[in-house]
């Protein structure tokens, strides 16, 4: 059964994000380990000269990097993603590499119809930065609009339709994981490659 | 023109706080650029409104006074820091200080692409309705390859990178003026609401002690059971008694005086008779609404200049006063105060002859003043009316009356090292407080 992390991209307390990651994480119990991820109490990201990475992201590191893949749910701040998630993954991304050629989708809720469309193509961008360097699922985005309605009192979705499209998703998700673990004939250069990314050398 | 940076990081060092220092001190003769701090804004939190904390209303308060906002943003992973996000996001939440703002982007990179990812991300992100900032179009300043930019005394050191960066800031200038007009009528006659009478009340106002009795310093001290004497006052920073803050006041060799933010004077050094001052006050002027202590004819210049500093169109309002005969130079400096979430909490009146420095200041270093012969009065005068702003400022409506004709021709007049020519009766009305001396 695949392991995957999920990251809950809101530090809000009653995040919409978070009850559509942990409504997955019961919904598709039958198919795979769900484990949800807070980013919520990382430090802001200041780039410290002794290179310390706060304990709470090496820990994140680490879940990740024995995940298969990762799920992240944005909320849609601003036409952008959140401060919260983005500094997630400075963090993420600061002498440690946890995403290099990790399987990711990405998923999002926001209160509005047009439910993170734009997050979710800023979050691409960052996850394709050469040291993120993430494998997101191509061609696919699961958008929950009107995130404050979208829940019943047991915390299911209640559109069937959007049911189907997330289950739909989610299988194609397990596949291209199993895909992606062929597709790794560049891993190690990539690996190399990431961590010749010195910024500081540049 | 008044403009605020911000430099979107949080690390201790930052080439994009250097490329913004840069262009302040660079380009002062252009434009007055203040560098805002955004160290200590926390994480943008939907369940933790913080809002009204001091951070983020210091930011607010300095963007919404400001004409316009440089931000120079740095590039993380391809777009822009998560620290300068939080900060966009608390000013889009609750508050929209950024709305209709222009704003001039500009990024410091290690890279060679120089930060234009994150340029352009953070174009979009400022064009989101909740944020609606109006984003200079055209010339993108990226700065790649920044380490080896700069030179050791932190300029920068290709010409050309200066000469394009000086392009850029002269577009954004008109940008400015553009913006500002289109967004409407400058609120030309908005000093017309100064209310010199003190009607209203901030949250120090003494209430139910008549402003214009002699003895209102006594009244309101009994009312309030102020400190006194050998009561100790905490201050920042130290702890003086209140007699040894009042050795310390008197004994500034200059005339301090305290009008606050509903325009009332509440308080002046007194360590000289009214006759000896170089601006005159009298005990019992002490709590007097500030119409009081100006003729009537002086009352609009007046409500201009403290409107100019309510609103933040300019910190300073400076202006030499002539009137004490030829070996003085008395200046007139009105500094506006704020808190620390940068409230306007009222007026500094600082009166200071400068004679004896400029005088000290000669014979110390062996020199001696004399006429520029190129200099044109205006030239001279350069650094006060600099101050004033307003003339180069076609936004700043209401503060164009007083600076041109008022400070330009009385420093022109003290250009000559030759005896003082008499008061202006103009000039002297703009001088605040003290104008009734005359
Ligand atoms: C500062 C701020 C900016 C927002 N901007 C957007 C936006 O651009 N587009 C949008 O659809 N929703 C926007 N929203 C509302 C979000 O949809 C909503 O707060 C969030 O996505 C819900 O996620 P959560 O329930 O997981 O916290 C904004 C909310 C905040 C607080
Ligand atoms: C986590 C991290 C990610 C970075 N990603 C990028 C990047 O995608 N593109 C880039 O040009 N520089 C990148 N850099 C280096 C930046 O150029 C540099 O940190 C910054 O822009 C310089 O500005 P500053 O001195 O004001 O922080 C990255 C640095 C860190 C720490």
């Amino acid at each position: 059964m695949h392991k995957f992390v999920a990251i809950v991209g809101s530090n809000s307390d009653d995040s919409t994000n978070r009850k559509l990651l942990q409504f997955m994480k019961r919904h598709f119990a039958a198919q795979a380990e769900i484990d949800l991820v807070e980013i919520k109490d990382l430090p802001m990201f200041n780039k410290p000269e002794n290179r310390q990475v706060p304990a709470a992201a090496t820990a994140i590191a680490e879940k990740i990097d024995q995940a298969d893949g990762v799920i992240i749910s944005t909320p849609e701040y601003d036409h952008s993603a959140p401060a919260v998630l983005m500094n997630a993954l400075e963090w993420l991304s600061f002498h440690i590499h946890p995403f290099v050629d990790k399987p990711v989708m990405i998923i999002g809720a926001s209160y509005g119809s047009l439910g993170t469309s734009r997050a979710q193509a800023h979050l691409r961008q960052i996850l394709d930065s050469p040291e993120l360097r993430a494998r997101i699922m191509p061609s696919s985005e699961f958008l929950l609009g009107h995130s404050l309605q979208a829940f019943d009192d047991e915390g299911n979705l209640v559109d069937q339709q959007k049911l189907a499209k997330l289950t739909g998703l989610f299988t194609d998700f397990q596949t291209f994981v199993d895909i992606t673990k062929e597709l790794n004939h560049a891993n190690e250069v990539n690996r190399k490659e990431v961590q010749n990314v010195n910024w500081d050398k540049l | 023109m008044k403009l605020v940076g911000i430099a979107g990081s949080v690390a201790d060092k930052s080439y994009n706080r250097l490329l913004l220092k840069f262009i302040a001190n660079h380009f002062s003769d252009t434009v007055d650029v203040e560098i805002l701090d955004i160290q200590d804004v926390p994480m943008f939190n939907q369940s933790d409104d913080q809002t009204d904390s001091e951070s983020v209303q210091y930011l607010s308060n300095k963007i919404k006074q400001a004409d316009g906002v440089i931000i120079a943003t740095p590039e993380h992973n391809h777009t822009i820091t998560a620290s300068l996000k939080s900060v966009i996001e608390w000013l889009s939440y609750k508050i929209h200080p950024l709305s209709g703002k222009p704003v001039m982007i500009v990024g410091a990179s290690y890279y060679d692409q120089g930060s234009s990812r994150a340029q352009l991300n953070l174009r979009q992100i400022l064009e989101s309705p909740g944020v609606d900032a109006i984003v200079m179009p055209g010339n993108e300043f990226l700065l790649g390859e920044v380490k080896d930019a700069f030179d050791d005394q932190h300029n920068l050191k290709d010409a050309r990178t200066v000469g394009f960066l000086k392009e850029t800031l002269d577009k954004f200038v008109k940008f400015v003026k553009v913006i500002n007009t289109m967004n409407g009528p400058a609120a030309d006659d908005g000093w017309k609401s100064e209310d010199l009478e003190s009607h209203g009340k901030v949250e120090t106002t003494i209430e139910g002690v008549d402003m214009h009795a002699a003895d209102w310093v006594e009244k309101a001290s009994a009312k309030t059971h102020a400190a006194s004497g050998d009561d100790y006052v905490e201050l920042d920073r130290g702890v003086l008694t209140v007699n040894q803050l009042n050795y310390f006041l008197n004994s500034m060799p200059m005339e301090l005086t305290y009008a606050d933010a509903n325009n009332q004077f509440i308080y002046y050094n007194h360590n000289a008779d009214a006759k000896d001052m170089l601006a005159s006050r009298t005990p019992a002027q002490a709590g007097n609404p500030m119409a009081d202590c100006h003729p009537k004819r002086a009352i609009p210049h007046v409500q201009q200049v403290i409107h100019m500093l309510r609103t933040g169109k300019t910190d300073l309002f400076k202006l030499p006063v002539p009137g004490n005969g030829p070996d003085k130079y008395v200046m007139h400096y009105y500094q506006a105060m704020h808190d620390a979430k940068g409230e306007y909490k009222g007026i500094n009146e600082l009166v200071l002859d400068i004679m004896p420095i400029v005088k000290y200041y000669l014979s110390h270093t062996g020199q001696v003043l004399a006429k520029n012969p190129n200099a044109k009065t205006d030239a001279v005068s350069g650094a006060s009316a600099k101050a004033a702003t307003p003339k180069p400022d076609s936004v700043s409506g209401a503060s164009a009356d007083v600076a041109p004709e008022a400070p330009d021709e009385v420093s022109g007049a003290s250009a000559d090292p030759e005896p003082v020519t008499p008061a202006q009766p103009e000039v002297d009305s703009v001088s605040g407080a003290s104008g009734n001396d005359n």
